[in-house]
């Protein structure tokens, strides 16, 4: 079993292995029996006599669909999947490296950081954007060889004081390397040559983290986002997709004048990547571990991390997306949609969570289905999803840490549902968060305020649960009892599928507890 | 993305569409269906499983089930030839909200105070799922101490014209569908029928294309080309599909429409029918061809010939409307006439359908329900007539 404890391998240079033509035939009838099912699975799904209470029918169809069509784009997205050729960088070429730091982030990390960059071998200049008014930072750079800019009191967090930094500095092209992220010697040199064709204005480089054993939160939140830097990116590479992520993207500087700097807000990232889409620039995405960061590792700056993204997110979709409609390409128009609505799944995870619970306590039932019709007709679905799934992780960047059916990031993601449905409200009425970087490290946290909403959500469970069974021994008429129970079994499943997930969020939040120490 | 490699992919596509496409239809599909079946089969078995635990935990926590009231009529609802021979009345009810949910029967032998021996239902022809072999409700019946009657429906039109190729398009296959059946075009469907009858091996009533001399109603009717040979053949056909598949536990109820003429030359015979059928129901004012019938005015007519058949009778569908005549009235008669000149009706099953709009625009109700009167009336007769203790 590879370990994320042996340093010397976690910090190692990985890249995906290349794509063989008899896999993308594997994919492609993969993929074809996967839409195959969907429309079995559609045509007995629509059926009229389904439709039992007409509300929840349409809330729950919207919410399977939601999830099936996102499933299909990504399959679409996945027969795409493409690498670039390794290209070396050509001399001469005039790089800079920014850094930022902010107050409250710890100093060991940019001594690393720093010593790290400075190892970089292509020659280049590492800038670190301090406002932290610290004077041990600027001893710091100076001992590591970089340039310090105190940048304090610009607006726009982050990107404003890359935007500073901009006007400040004269390289053609600008590597924004998060703190938190130890870079490897060969990073601009797998990333440069990329750069020889004028139009592509930036190239991102895969984000994976070393702290992933931490915790289950950690191990949970880096599972996210394996499949994501493997096969996913490198589909949207192949589809002309490819977006800036935020950390360790390297942009040519005349992309980023071209769109007035570096975008502002807390999905600046996307924001960026969207902009400089629209102005025409191409982009690359570069499937290899040349860098590895923290993720975050406890539960309460998980979902800090999730609600600023799910905020940030549902921004770029309703103000950012429209005015870039016009200059992205078909196939980018569908995938920024796809990334701005990522978080709606907030919303069908409250449909799910909500439609057993209006069963067994108010008797309302969606659809007139039978469950084991349902189980039958989803079940080709189901196996297509996780075949493509499984297959796809041979394009995983680092395979022998990153492999596996990530059920840690699956129960994370849907415990996390009621701060997507925060951000997606918060959007909705404008209301702004607060940019804070993501935590560095590890902190205990106060067990009751974490535990609220998963504890009601399993005890509202459990009271439904009960108030059922009790119903159905005591006081339902013995034939209707005993020819529903499948219905309720069905129902009894999802609740318990519902607290599970809560179940893990609730661990979680165990695991961070401030322990009392004597 | 290089417009070569589109191309490419397109290319892939096709090659694969193509490849998976003959590979379907030369065994994968069979394959898929025969696993698919019997994924189901396992599927139904263990709900039934769990269904029946579900239901011993409730008889635990109750002290009681339903089916200890049946208990004194045991022998006879748990043995076919005991109801091929019934020395009582049985009764039973058929309720609007049936197969889908027990809500209505409930609150009808609830409103009753009875339990009823006999569980109606209707199940029409076709390829839903609600149209195949109803075994989960047929085994909650069973477990509930009654016995089942499906009123089978051969709606030939409700089959699915993508799945079954070789069956006349839907236009054309109401024209002479009893002489198809018959021939054996629908054995597709009525051989695993019956194989499922068998599985569940308890007795049950099967009422098969009832009415069938009825020309103004169901697509099997003389309408549309059905001979009464045509009839009596795929009865027949039908009866021997079951015998093939060893489902000596169906009762076979042959049941024709009594008011309207020639019924008699719709039957099949003695050795192919176990009891003889007809509805009741009193449609009172209701509309230009009904008038207010008693019960002895609808059955008077036809009993001779029905007697003549040597078959226990049963009243299908026993009711009526309140327009036109008193509902307290029509059931006085109806159970005097029962006691008095009509001895070989041995089961009346009510209609329970509040919400009937087979006939009419607007819902009408045939529950004895409707009327306090005649609900404190019947269940006294109930009470009276029926073997069961309180």
């Amino acid at each position: 079993m590879p370990s994320w404890s042996d340093v010397s391998e976690v910090f190692r240079h990985r890249r995906a292995k290349p794509v063989e033509t008899w896999e993308r035939w594997v994919l492609g009838a993969l993929v074809f029996l996967g839409l195959q099912s969907v429309v079995y699975l559609a045509w007995w799904w629509f059926r009229l006599e389904h439709v039992q209470d007409l509300v929840l029918f349409a809330l729950l169809s919207l919410a399977t669909w939601y999830g099936i069509f996102r499933m299909m784009v990504g399959w679409y997205n996945a027969f795409h999947i493409e690498q670039p050729a390794p290209r070396p960088a050509p001399e001469g070429l005039s790089v800079a490296i920014f850094t930022t730091s902010s107050p409250g982030e710890p100093y060991e990390m940019f001594v690393r950081t720093l010593a790290a960059a400075r190892e970089i071998r292509y020659p280049h200049t590492t800038y670190l954007l301090d406002d932290t008014r610290d004077p041990r930072f600027a001893e710091l750079a100076a001992e590591m060889g970089a340039v310090h800019l105190e940048l304090v009191g610009l607006p726009g967090a982050k990107a404003g004081k890359i935007n500073a930094a901009l006007g400040a500095t004269k390289e053609d092209f600008v590597l924004v390397l998060d703190p938190d992220h130890v870079p490897l010697p060969e990073l601009l040199d797998r990333v440069l040559g990329h750069f020889d064709d004028p139009r592509i204005g930036f190239v991102q480089v895969s984000q994976a983290y070393y702290n992933a054993g931490e915790s289950f939160v950690a191990r949970g939140a880096a599972e996210q986002t394996f499949a994501y830097y493997g096969p996913i990116l490198q589909g949207m590479h192949g589809t002309g997709t490819a977006v800036a992520v935020g950390a360790n993207c390297t942009f040519r500087r005349k992309a980023l004048e071209s769109i007035g700097g570096h975008g502002i807000g807390l999905a600046e990232d996307l924001v960026t990547s969207i902009r400089i889409h629209a102005k025409g620039w191409t982009s690359v995405y570069v499937p290899e571990v040349v860098t590895r960061g923290l993720v975050p590792s406890d539960l309460s700056s998980y979902l800090k991390q999730q609600l600023k993204w799910s905020r940030g997110v549902h921004e770029v979709l309703f103000q950012e997306y429209p005015h870039a409609f016009r200059g992205l390409t078909g196939y980018q128009r569908i995938s920024y949609l796809m990334i701005g609505t990522y978080f709606l799944g907030g919303l069908t995870s409250l449909i799910y969570f909500a439609i057993p619970l209006l069963y067994l306590l108010f008797g309302r039932q969606p659809a007139a289905m039978i469950l084991s019709e349902y189980l039958l007709h989803a079940l080709p679905v189901g196996l297509c999803g996780i075949a493509v799934y499984l297959f796809l992780q041979r394009w995983l960047c680092d395979p022998a840490r990153e492999r596996g059916v990530h059920w840690r990031g699956t129960l994370l993601k849907i415990g996390a549902f009621s701060v997507y449905l925060e951000g997606l409200v918060l959007a909705v009425l404008g209301v702004a968060v607060p940019y804070i970087p993501t935590a560095k490290e590890r902190r205990a946290a106060r067990f009751w305020p974490l535990a609220r909403l998963p504890l009601l959500v399993i005890a509202l469970s459990a009271a439904a649960t009960l108030w059922t069974a009790y119903r159905r021994l005591f006081v339902v008429p013995e034939p209707e009892v005993r020819i529903s129970t499948e219905v309720t079994l069905g129902m009894l499943g999802f609740l318990v599928l519902n607290s599970i997930f809560m179940g893990a969020r609730l661990y979680a939040a165990w695991q961070d507890r401030v322990r009392r120490t004597r | 993305m290089t417009p070569r490699r589109t191309y490419r992919i397109a290319f892939f596509a096709l090659g694969w569409l193509i490849a998976l496409g003959i590979l379907f239809q030369f065994g994968f599909k069979s394959v898929f269906v025969k696993v698919y079946a019997g994924i189901a089969d396992g599927l139904s078995r263990v709900q039934q499983a769990v269904s029946d635990a579900e239901g011993r935990a409730l008889t635990r926590a109750r002290h009681t089930s339903r089916s200890d009231y049946l208990q004194p009529l045991a022998p006879t609802l748990r043995s076919a030839d005991a109801l091929r021979a019934p020395t009582g009345m049985l009764f039973g009810a058929y309720d609007g909200l049936l197969p889908r949910s027990f809500a209505g029967f409930e609150k009808f032998e609830e409103g009753l105070d009875f339990r009823f021996p006999i569980v109606s239902f209707y199940v029409a022809w076709g390829d839903k799922p609600e149209q195949q072999f109803p075994a989960r409700m047929v085994e909650t019946i069973d477990r509930m101490g009654s016995v089942p009657m499906v009123t089978w429906e051969p709606w030939v039109v409700d089959f699915d014209t993508s799945r079954r190729t070789n069956l006349p398009p839907r236009a054309e296959r109401e024209y002479a569908s009893l002489a198809a059946i018959a021939r054996g075009e629908y054995d597709f469907y009525v051989v695993p029928w019956a194989a499922a009858a068998a599985r569940y091996g308890k007795p049950m009533f099967l009422r098969f294309a009832h009415e069938m001399n009825d020309p103004y109603r169901y697509p099997w009717g003389p309408q549309n080309g059905n001979r009464p040979e045509d009839f009596i053949a795929a009865w027949k056909h039908v009866h021997q599909v079951f015998q093939k598949m060893s489902a000596a536990n169906v009762l076979w109820v042959w049941s024709p429409h009594i008011s309207m003429p020639w019924f008699e030359y719709y039957y099949p015979g003695p050795e192919w029918v176990d009891w003889v059928g007809f509805g009741v129901l009193n449609y009172g004012s209701v509309a230009t061809w009904s008038r207010w019938w008693s019960f002895h005015q609808i059955v008077e007519k036809s009993y001779p010939a029905l007697l003549a058949l040597k078959k226990p009778l049963v009243i299908c569908e026993f009711g009526t409307l309140s327009y036109g005549g008193d509902i307290l009235e029509w059931y006085k008669q109806a159970f005097y006439h029962l006691d008095h000149t009509y001895g070989r009706v041995q089961a009346v099953v009510f209609f329970n359908q509040s919400q009937d709009t087979t006939m009419s625009a607007y819902p009408l109700d045939w529950s004895v329900l409707a009327e306090r009167r005649a609900t404190a009336f019947v269940a006294g007769e109930l009470a009276r007539k029926s073997v069961l203790e309180r």
